[in-house]
């Protein structure tokens, strides 16, 4: 096992571009989905308020309680200055004055200059509070120019504006299966997978398969099979530990297996083999390093962009889409947005994804090996084994 | 009697239209430092590579310790250790680790492996470099790293293929005495380069190739006797009368005789006290000149001499 143990060492010595990309990935995906919950259920902001009542009427007191029935109501001595260094210090969000007489000019119809309010930011809570008491004072004036009294004006007005409005959370998971925070997991994985597997894996392929030391190995008593096996585990092993630790993430995000968890690992090992067979390919060529990483930023981000990685596939143009259909990775995502929710599911749709995935790895390893034997056909007289003839 | 270690028998291989070898046939015996010594082109290259089973070849046969060789010969291979001209070793893996992966192609005991690379180690003088990664090695130790890794499963046969090029005359003369040591410890050698200096210096046979033919085949005495200069004398002069060249041209023994403006340089072929007899002629006719020294047939006269061009003229 001396070439697998030399590969062992030479992809160790790659590896950090690799682990920066996993860590990375997973620094991000794993506090966001610890923080996921937050988006289940929805609470109404709520801002802290100062309100100097100079009014102090029945109907001054009738809109604190109205404001205080979301925001925290804050008592600061009745001085300008307090108000002003309380605002600037964000000690409260909000100050209403509402002035004397308030309470006269609003039975009399008029909405304007009823009261004076103070902020320091436009927030949209802060927007909202002034809307709020805009439309607190034009209900009241409407109710009082349908006939109400002041005071069931005012009474109506309240019961109006404290119903709530019910607030239903969008989800899009697709009824027990992937946790939205696992669909996007999932839907950002093949670009993480490409990066990892065609940045790491091409260049120590490369390094071992260079002619000069090819050359020197052939010398060798270890046999070509021999060789080209041990290669092929250590590629193996590296594809496998990179989608175990990906795959064991995503069940513990998701909380648990169920069948869109395991669609979702099986659309990514499938895409983990296209990038391999996509690996070998590419490594069969004799490129420098730099060309390389050229290789695997146009594979990961044009992929991405083109295929609905970073861009969700309803939101691109039927062009783009029509040239990413023949991107495997535009299929890993079709069938990733069905598990997400956001496209309805398919069984038939899902197994023609996976299908056409493995497609895709089975048409590049096909063409690694006609391009390879073409390759030896020119390359014959440093490359071609030696097949003595007959004297 | 010395065994055969390597038998070459009419040798053909064909690029197409071009004969790189041409009915090329060789016998090296055990314990010999075999010299192939051509220029670039001239086939040696490919000699190797058909000898390695790395090529296939049109006719002809190939043995090695009296058994075919073919690309699975790994019974053979074994005892082949090859270090080429360019240096092949994983730049990711310390001295120490390269050596103990390419000895580890050939050796699996562990404990005998530990010793073998400590060997090698030791052998190409990288004790203080063991922890380095070549990158970080000077071209004349990577060079020696080239070689260690190519000899420290103790090969019965190394093949190195032109393994000095582009190193420091340190180096070089350090890589030179190592591979006498090799030889001294039962290796037989085979030795490609186009530097005939070291071939002279290192080779107990010697075959000369160009154009895929092997052109001339012996010990470097033997070579040098198979051409007709013997010694060859400058004498650096200045004026020299046109009927003084001529008398001195037409002396026994002289077959040449040129005078360029500074020197005056003299061929002869065979025959004794020939500066004598030159000396005396400038003696007698009252010219001065500055330094003389004479200079006995190189390789290089000799390629020169059979083939018409000189060795290094023909470097790509």
């Amino acid at each position: 096992m001396q070439v697998f143990n030399a590969f062992l060492k030479v992809l160790k010595k790659r590896s950090l571009s690799a682990m920066i990309y996993i860590a990375v990935f997973l620094g991000i995906a794993i506090p966001m989905a610890s923080s996921s919950n937050a988006t289940e259920a929805m609470k109404l902001t709520s801002l802290d308020i100062c309100v100097f009542d100079e009014d102090g009427t029945d109907a001054s007191r009738e809109l604190i309680s109205l404001l205080a029935e979301n925001n925290k109501i804050v008592t600061l001595e009745n001085d300008r200055d307090v108000m002003t260094d309380a605002l600037y210090y964000e000690w409260i969000d909000y100050a209403l004055i509402i002035d004397k007489g308030y309470a006269e000019k609003l039975a009399a119809g008029e909405t304007n200059d009823l009261f004076r309010s103070y902020h320091m930011h436009d927030s949209y809570s802060v927007v909202y509070v002034t809307n709020l008491l805009s439309e607190y004072t034009s209900t009241v004036k409407a109710f009082m120019t349908s006939g109400n009294s002041f005071s069931d004006a005012l009474s109506k007005t309240a019961d109006a504006l404290s119903t709530d409005t019910e607030v239903t959370m969008k989800s899009f998971s697709s009824g027990g299966g992937l946790k939205d925070i696992v669909g996007f997991y999932y839907r950002y994985l093949p670009y993480i997978l490409v990066s990892v597997i065609l940045g790491t894996l091409c260049p120590v392929i490369v390094t071992m398969n260079s002619r000069d030391l090819r050359f020197r190995t052939s010398c060798s008593s270890i046999r070509s099979a021999s060789y080209t096996m041990q290669l092929f585990l250590g590629s193996a092993i590296f594809v496998f530990a990179v989608l175990a630790l990906f795959t064991v993430v995503g069940i513990v995000l998701n909380g648990g297996i169920n069948g869109d968890m395991l669609l979702a690992v099986a659309n990514s090992i499938i895409f983990s083999l296209v990038v391999t067979a996509l690996t070998v390919f590419v490594s069969g060529f004799e490129i420098g390093p730099n060309i390389q990483a050229l290789i695997t930023q146009i594979a990961s981000l044009g992929m991405s962009f083109l295929c609905g990685v970073f861009v969700p596939q309803s939101m691109l143009g039927g062009g783009v889409l029509a040239a990413a259909r023949f991107l495997p990775m535009y299929w890993y995502t079709v069938l990733n947005d069905m598990l997400m929710g956001d496209t309805r599911f398919d069984a038939g749709k899902a197994a023609l994804c996976l299908a056409v995935e493995a497609a895709f790895a089975v048409m590049l390893v096909v063409l690694t090996v006609l391009v390879r034997r073409q390759s030896s056909g020119k390359n014959a007289p440093r490359q071609k084994k030696a097949e003595p003839a007959a004297a | 009697m010395e065994n055969t270690v390597v038998k070459i028998e009419n040798l053909v291989k064909r690029y197409g239209e071009l004969i790189a070898l041409d009915h090329f046939s060789l016998e090296i015996k055990e314990g010999e430092i075999f010299g192939l010594l051509g220029p670039n082109g001239s086939g040696k290259t490919t000699t190797i590579n058909c000898l390695l089973s790395l090529l296939s070849y049109d006719k002809g046969n190939i043995e090695l310790f009296g058994k075919k060789m073919t690309p699975v010969s790994y019974d053979i291979k074994k005892d082949i250790g090859v270090i080429m001209q360019n240096v092949a070793v994983l730049n990711e893996l310390t001295v120490y680790e390269n050596i103990d992966y390419f000895c580890g192609l050939y050796i699996s005991d562990k404990a005998l492996r530990k010793k073998y690379v400590e060997e090698a180690v030791e052998f190409a003088g990288l004790g203080d470099f063991v922890k380095f990664y070549p990158k970080k090695l000077s071209g004349g130790l990577l060079r020696r790293l080239n070689i260690a890794c190519g000899i420290a499963h103790k090969p019965k046969l190394i093949i190195l293929d032109e393994p000095t090029v582009a190193v420091d005359p340190q180096s070089r003369n350090r890589i030179l005495e190592g591979i006498e040591e090799l030889n001294r410890a039962g290796a037989t050698v085979i030795y490609t380069s186009h530097y005939m200096e070291e071939v002279e210096q290192l080779c107990t046979r010697i075959a000369i190739m160009d154009k895929g033919r092997k052109i001339a085949e012996g010990t470097k005495e033997e070579l040098k006797r198979m051409i007709r200069n013997t010694e060859t004398v400058t004498i650096e002069i200045i004026e020299l009368p046109e009927e003084v060249r001529a008398q001195i041209a037409s002396l026994p023994h002289v077959y040449s005789a040129e005078h360029d403006g500074e020197r005056l340089v003299i061929c002869c072929s065979g025959g004794k006290h020939n500066l004598i007899r030159i000396l005396d002629v400038l003696q007698s006719r009252d010219l001065g000149f500055g330094r003389v020294y004479t200079e006995l047939p190189t390789l290089n006269d000799v390629f020169l001499e059979i083939t018409g061009k000189a060795l290094r003229d023909k470097e790509d």
